[in-house]
């Protein structure tokens, strides 16, 4: 029944569009300036489609990616240097991590034998593992991982690169947030906002557990009312349009409305995970009896889903926000590591791996990059009167891989505890300056006024980190 | 990239004077950027190896060309010269700029434009690019004083002369009243009105307009709609943002203030001085007072980071707020760029930031006290009998509590506890061994509490066997159950902090006491048991004061049927956990039954005093801000890093504007409240560029853009304005008016350009597709606010009443540490308030206003974004508040002609034939609300021309 409405609602959608004399929808969208124009490539782009994998809460690398032997070995003595006050306090000696690192791949690479899944991508991944952040509080430190500013306001990386490129599929969004099912991650939607960019840049929210906001035809409304409805409507605005011409505003928004309707359609389809055979569900785990493991896990699906439709940029999150519950709802280990980690990494680690061989072995990676972030390390050493570790701005990891990605490569380190990073030392603008650059984007020439200045995804900073780069 | 984005805009314009103002301005919008980012690599001084010997960077470059000798430009004539050739692909192997894609259409068709209107350059060195402004820039000089023409019109026309344009017919009275009542209330005209108007202005077309124009200004409407403006410009918003995002329920008195002062027409230059400094000058004051919250109605970090390095960050930030507010707001100027380095583009040395940072040095986000001398004394003098009652109470209390406490010393001291005390790591009962199906909890004192269980904490409970290899049957992983009531919920996460927690395996989560304070364990089955366990700590190896309150007084039971209950262990031969838990244990035994009874007088003597102390009315108080008299010596910090303090500075002004307002600076030491008066008076005495910003944007919300289209910033990135003259001539007679804005509202929308048609012309369109020469008046989509306000007027919904007070949300607000605004799925009668009402917390989603282009005020946003995109269409059709509205706006339409009625309540004025047969076709299918629906949607409801 529903099926058969939803031809009939196609012959109807697609009799509307032909009077746009096929010209994409999208083409008739309007800002301030005019017409839609994305300024496109500088030059010519390894990759077409950006998948971020966003874990909240730093996730400390010396316990998940950066081997530190020599902690092992230190274990409980103090931190070379006087005691440090960080972010909740004192720090005490160093400690270990509570889990063996093992070599992977045909790379040797030494990796957590907390992650067994995702240690055989190592020879796809290039690691930066001397990345540094100017902030050691979540929040600001999420949205700087996402906006290379640590204050709210800013565009983030997804509206950038919507701005720069646009859409590869009208009838979804161009950027989409995939949020955790245990909520929104450190200072919510500002990680995904458009900041002073036009609202259709930003991140729109759409998950497994949560669809896209309003698209829904109201509970109470049958098709054949709502189609009535909006003929009704597209009729009143035709006429009104013609009546007023010379303002492209009015057309603007007519054909705003078909493409709403074509979403519609579109999003409820990409989103049905039924439509997926019974081995990928298990390769992703979406069946697991870790409820967190099976919601994450039908998120990588999802991802993998969009990402295959031709969206633009992704943002998956695994995990969300502090909160009074130390450690469960995060990364964001201060008092019990090995409790807290033996509880996210099971969740991490092998539905993301799926997802990766899954776009690995569909061809995915010759468009898609991918990049994994999180806001900051944690130290080595335990924090006073605890078993966990406190926030390290001064070090952490994050790693690419996919289109243009040298793989089974370890750039920059940290000094022999993983306290501070000391070689080729990385930050978010070198990190995002890369990204753009394999998108075919200069990061220095890619600006929008706002109060005053052009501005920059990358601020006033940035390098590419060229040795990564395929 | 704006200027890629403007295929259409100001596009091929007649040729024009090189030198005028908007050709410049053409020039140095859409021209320069692109000649740098495209040419300047190889075709300028600055290029490592220059190619055909072109330079780009100047005027004189391009007028002398390259190597081969033809020309590269000819002004006017864009079909010839080889530049645009290039540029446009149309000379194989010499495409440019080489190697990269052809530059977008917008790019080229800005090019031609330029060169159709006589390529004007502006540069004249060829050495250097003039990169910044100086103390001459156009912004920064007095207010002209001496006009060519004597009204609004005359400069209008006059700019359009030039361009061979000329103004529209006067607008139509319904079109005129229905711009004229958003423009000034931000609310749809009624039927009735637009009648009672159109007869009038038959009549006396001026004169009608006139009392329109009047009765509007007169309207409390007026102080909602402009108010709201305000509001944006000062970055007002009612959370902290960053992390945390708390909600601050208290600074809607400034949102009020805000109302109000503009409906009172209070002068602008008082409330800019009320905004920096009203506590000092109104002391007592409240309705003046509050003005200063504008300092802290800004976001800022207030997460309790313990690093002092990140402290210092922290604070440099939020002052950092109020210098970007206080130099965007009132100056139009970017102050906050010459934080880490000399403004790069504008006169401002880096001092100067710190000069007007000394200003707010003192200035600390929070709620204080807010009430009249009078109230205070008032408030003091109530409250002081009172509490001297309540001290006579207290004193005696202890008195009897003293006797008490010697005896029960004495009764203590007599007193053994063989066992160790509770242990939070482990606390641990062996019994003898006992048939249990069930085991019960019970809890009447923790570590921080002698007197109760509730607000301990347990994260397991173990129950033993008693086998060769025990084994703990309390887990849920043996089918266990675990009963209790929880005393913390986290509404998003509900497995939070729940008794499950107890037996989940898991040191790390701890269950959160309720009352009772009783815990119930359930096994599967009947167990032979031998040993009873609890632990508070998260983890077994060390202590942590983040574990919370441990249970110290308890006693343990076990049942068969959960029924009949024998109490196997309790702590009361343990050690007491403190002296008062210990007092606890022997308190009745050492008190007297005449003490007792007198102490159970005093206890609801001081509740009924306390009750009479609660019943005095608080004094107001409000998210003001407070402020540390002798403040912080300030620093110039080397590249805005608080970590490198450079020299010190005194308050005082910007030098940039010594030449045309005179200077102040103050001592190092100066009291806090004089540093913000200083600076206060000199933005509004004798400042030009005080006026001129202020006027601008006036002209700005009037026409939709701006006579300088950047309204807070006059600096060089800014936009020059289109009618300089005019700028100045309406700054001039804001001043006349003594700051009073609402008679240059009135000279500005009575003047013709205002009153003209928004029909339009495509000749016109042709030289200036935007009307920012105002060849007609532009038309418009409403704002956010007003859509949402035209909904609930047009469904008869709208309750104007009350004005002010608290606001209500769009969101329910969730906070568990961080906070957590979740959009309601449906918005009830209690938010059918103007939108300037709604709690405007930072980072919160709000259906169809955000959609619509309310700003997240992580920033003050002068000027608001207008976008048209299919979500916005998706929430406007779907959402539950459209629905409503049809439905309560179907339920209006019971009139003999229900769709005149409509068309009449949505649009003022009749349907037409074809609309009215569409209706009622729509209507005898799917009923009125479906129609009604379709009318809220219609552009026509929210487009005004």
């Amino acid at each position: 029944m529903a099926d058969s409405l939803d031809l009939t609602r196609r012959r109807f959608l697609g009799a509307m569009t032909t009077g746009m004399t096929g010209l994409a929808l999208s083409r008739l969208l309007m800002d301030d300036f005019g017409v839609v124009v994305p300024p496109g490539a500088h030059f010519a782009p390894k990759a077409k489609q950006v998948l971020q994998i966003f874990c909240p809460g730093a996730a400390s690398h010396i316990d998940l990616w950066d081997h530190k032997p020599l902690l092992d070995k230190y274990d409980g003595t103090p931190l070379p240097g006087p005691i440090e006050v960080t972010f909740q306090g004192k720090n005490g000696n160093l400690m270990k991590s509570p889990w063996a690192f093992k070599p992977a791949g045909q790379s040797g690479k030494m990796i957590s034998s907390n992650l067994p899944h995702m240690a055989q991508h190592v020879d796809d991944m290039a690691f930066i593992h001397s990345m540094t952040s100017r902030s050691n509080t979540h929040g600001p430190a999420c949205i700087a991982m996402n906006t290379c500013f640590t204050r709210e306001g800013y565009p983030s990386s997804g509206a950038w690169v919507s701005h720069a490129l646009g859409s590869l599929n009208e009838n979804l969004p161009t950027y989409i947030s995939v949020q955790d099912t245990r909520g929104e991650p450190p200072n919510g939607k500002a990680n995904w906002g458009n900041g002073f960019l036009p609202a259709r840049h930003q991140g729109v929210s759409m998950a497994a557990q949560q669809a896209l906001r309003n698209l829904g035809r109201p509970a109470n409304i049958t098709l054949a009312e709502d189609d009535a409805t909006r003929e009704f409507l597209r009729t009143t605005n035709t006429e009104h349009a013609e009546a007023h011409r010379g303002n492209d505003e009015l057309r603007a928004r007519i054909a705003a409305y078909e493409l709403a309707a074509k979403m519609q359609l579109a999003a409820p389809e990409v989103s049905d995970l039924s439509r997926e055979p019974e081995h990928v569900h298990a390769l992703y785990g979406t069946r697991d009896k870790n409820p967190l493991k099976a919601a994450y896990a039908k998120n990588c699906l999802l991802t993998r889903r969009f990402l295959e439709q031709g969206v633009r940029f992704v943002s998956l999150y695994c995990a969300s926000r502090a909160s009074n519950v130390d450690g469960l709802l995060n990364w964001d280990a201060h008092r019990t590591l090995k409790a807290d980690y033996d509880r996210h990494c099971p969740v991490f680690d092998q539905p993301t791996a799926a997802l990766l061989a899954d776009l690995k072995q569909r061809g995915l990676l010759d468009d898609v990059l991918v990049i994994w972030c999180t806001e900051f390390g944690r130290m080595p050493t335990h924090q006073v009167g605890t078993t966990g570790r406190d926030h390290n701005p001064d070090a952490y990891t994050t790693w690419m891989m996919g289109a243009g990605v040298k793989g089974g490569m370890s750039y920059g380190a940290t000094d022999d505890f993983g306290r501070r990073s000391v070689k080729d030392v990385a930050t978010c603008y070198d990190f995002y300056a890369t990204v753009l650059h394999l998108l075919g984007l200069n990061h220095e020439q890619l600006t929008y006024y706002h109060n005053g200045v052009n501005r920059r995804l990358t601020d006033v900073h940035g390098h590419v980190i060229k040795p990564i780069l395929a | 990239m704006r200027i890629l984005l403007s295929a259409l805009l100001l596009a091929p314009l007649v040729t024009a004077a090189a030198d005028d103002p908007a050709s410049v301005a053409f020039f140095e919008q859409k021209i320069r950027p692109v000649l740098i980012e495209q040419c300047y690599e190889c075709h300028s001084t600055k290029a490592k190896k220059l190619k055909s010997g072109l330079y780009l960077d100047s005027k004189a470059g391009w007028q002398k060309g390259g190597e081969s000798g033809l020309p590269t430009i000819v002004p006017g004539k864009p079909d010839e010269g080889l530049f645009l050739r290039f540029v446009r692909h149309l000379e194989p192997d010499m495409e440019m700029p080489p190697k990269k894609p052809k530059l977008p259409d917008a790019v080229l068709a800005d090019l031609t434009a330029w060169i159709k209107m006589g390529a004007p350059d502006p540069r004249t060195e060829s050495t250097s690019e003039v990169k910044r402004a100086d103390k001459s820039w156009w912004s920064l000089q007095p207010l002209a004083k001496e006009f060519k023409h004597a009204e609004i019109d005359g400069f209008i026309d006059a700019k359009l002369a030039e361009r061979k344009l000329s103004r529209s017919a006067p607008a139509k009275p319904q079109a005129l009243i229905r711009r004229l009542s958003y423009d000034l209330s931000g609310l749809p005209p009624s039927q009735a009105e637009v009648d009672a108007f159109v007869v009038a202005h038959q009549a006396d077309a001026r004169q009608a307009t006139e009392a329109l124009v009047d009765r509007l200004l007169a309207s409390p409407r007026y102080g909602e709609r402009w108010g709201r403006h305000w509001l944006d410009i000062v970055r007002f918003g009612e959370s902290n943002g960053f992390e945390r995002n708390v909600i601050v329920d208290d600074l809607y008195p400034f949102r009020d203030y805000v109302i109000r002062s503009l409906n009172d027409d209070k002068p602008f230059d008082q409330l800019i001085r009320e905004h920096l400094a009203g506590d000092v000058l109104g002391k007592f004051q409240p309705e003046i007072e509050i003005g200063s919250a504008f300092l802290v109605a800004g976001p800022y970090d207030n997460v309790d980071n313990q690093d002092s390095v990140a402290q210092k960050v922290i604070r440099a930030a939020t002052l950092d707020d109020m210098v970007t507010a206080t130099g965007g707001a009132f100056l139009g100027l970017t102050i906050n760029c010459a934080r880490c380095h000399n403004h790069k583009f504008d006169p401002i040395p880096t001092e100067d930031y710190y000069r007007i940072r000394a200003a707010f040095e003192g200035v600390v986000h929070g709620r204080r006290t807010l009430a009249t001398l009078e109230q205070t004394k008032a408030f003091n003098a109530a409250i002081g009998v009172l509490n001297q009652e309540r001290g006579k109470v207290i004193a005696e209390q202890a008195e009897l509590t003293k006797a008490i406490e010697a005896k029960a010393k004495a009764l203590l001291a007599a007193r053994q506890y063989p066992r160790p005390k509770v242990d939070s790591l482990l606390t641990e009962e062996k019994i003898t061994t006992v048939a249990a199906r069930y085991v019960k909890l019970t809890i009447s004192a923790t570590s921080a509490s002698p007197l109760t269980g509730v607000g301990g904490r347990i994260s397991e409970f173990e129950i033993w066997t008693d086998e060769p290899t025990p084994r703990n049957v309390a887990l849920a992983s043996n089918g266990s159950k675990a009963a209790g009531v929880k005393g913390a919920t986290a509404e998003d996460f509900p497995a939070a902090y729940s008794a499950a927690l107890t037996i989940d395996g898991d040191e790390g989560a701890q269950w959160y006491i309720g009352r009772p304070a009783e815990l119930v364990i359930t096994l599967p089955r009947v167990e032979q048991i031998n040993r009873l366990a609890y632990r508070t700590a998260k983890g077994r190896v060390l202590r942590d004061n983040s574990q919370g309150p441990t249970p110290c007084e308890y006693e343990m039971f076990v049942s068969l049927d959960g029924k009949a209950w024998k109490k196997v262990a309790d702590s009361y031969d343990r050690a007491a956990w403190s002296p008062a838990h210990a007092f606890e244990r022997v308190r009745k035994e050492a008190t007297t039954p005449e003490v007792a009874q007198r102490l159970a007088q005093l206890g609801p003597q001081l509740a009924a005093v306390d009750k009479q102390i609660a019943a005095v009315p608080k004094l107001p108080s409000a998210w003001v801000g407070i402020h540390q008299p002798k403040p912080e010596a300030t620093f110039v910090q080397k590249g805005g890093d608080p970590a490198k303090p450079a020299g010190q500075v005194v308050p005082a002004s910007l030098s940039v504007l010594d030449l045309v307002t005179p200077h102040y600076t103050l001592k190092a030491n100066a009291d806090e409240g004089e540093r913000r008066v200083a600076l206060a008076n000199w933005i509004t005495k004798d400042n030009p560029i005080t006026a001129r910003v202020l006027a601008n944007r006036l002209w700005h919300y009037h026409f939709g853009t701006g006579l300088v289209d950047t309204p807070s910033d006059f600096g060089f990135m800014g936009s020059q304005p289109t009618h300089p003259e005019l700028l100045d001539f309406l700054a001039q007679r804001l001043l006349k008016h003594g700051w009073k804005v609402k008679a240059l509202h009135r000279e500005i929308v009575l003047s013709q350009t205002y009153l003209q048609s928004a029909e339009f012309n495509a000749d016109a369109a042709r030289a200036d597709k935007h009307a920012r020469l105002l060849w007609r008046f532009p038309p418009r989509r409403l704002s956010a606010e007003e859509i949402r306000d035209t909904l609930l007027a047009t469904a008869g919904e709208l309750k104007l009443e009350p004005m002010g007070g608290p606001g209500f949300r769009l969101y329910r607000y969730l906070s568990n540490n961080v906070s957590t605004y979740i959009p309601l799925e449906t918005q009830g009668p209690e938010t059918y308030r103007r939108a300037i009402y709604h709690q405007n917390a930072r980072a919160s989603i709000v259906d169809v206003l955000n959609d619509f282009d309310l700003p997240d005020i992580a920033f003050a946003s002068p000027k608001r974004a207008n976008t048209t995109t299919p979500l916005q269409a998706l929430t406007l059709f779907n959402h539950s508040f459209t629905l409503d509205m049809a439905k309560a706006f179907a339920a209006r339409l019971n009139g003999p002609d229900p769709i005149g009625q409509a068309y009449s309540q949505a649009l003022q004025r009749r349907p037409t034939a074809v609309e009215r047969s569409a209706a009622e076709k729509l209507i005898a299918r799917y009923g009125k609300p479906a129609f009604c629906r379709a009318l809220l949607n219609s552009n026509e409801l929210i487009f005004i021309e």
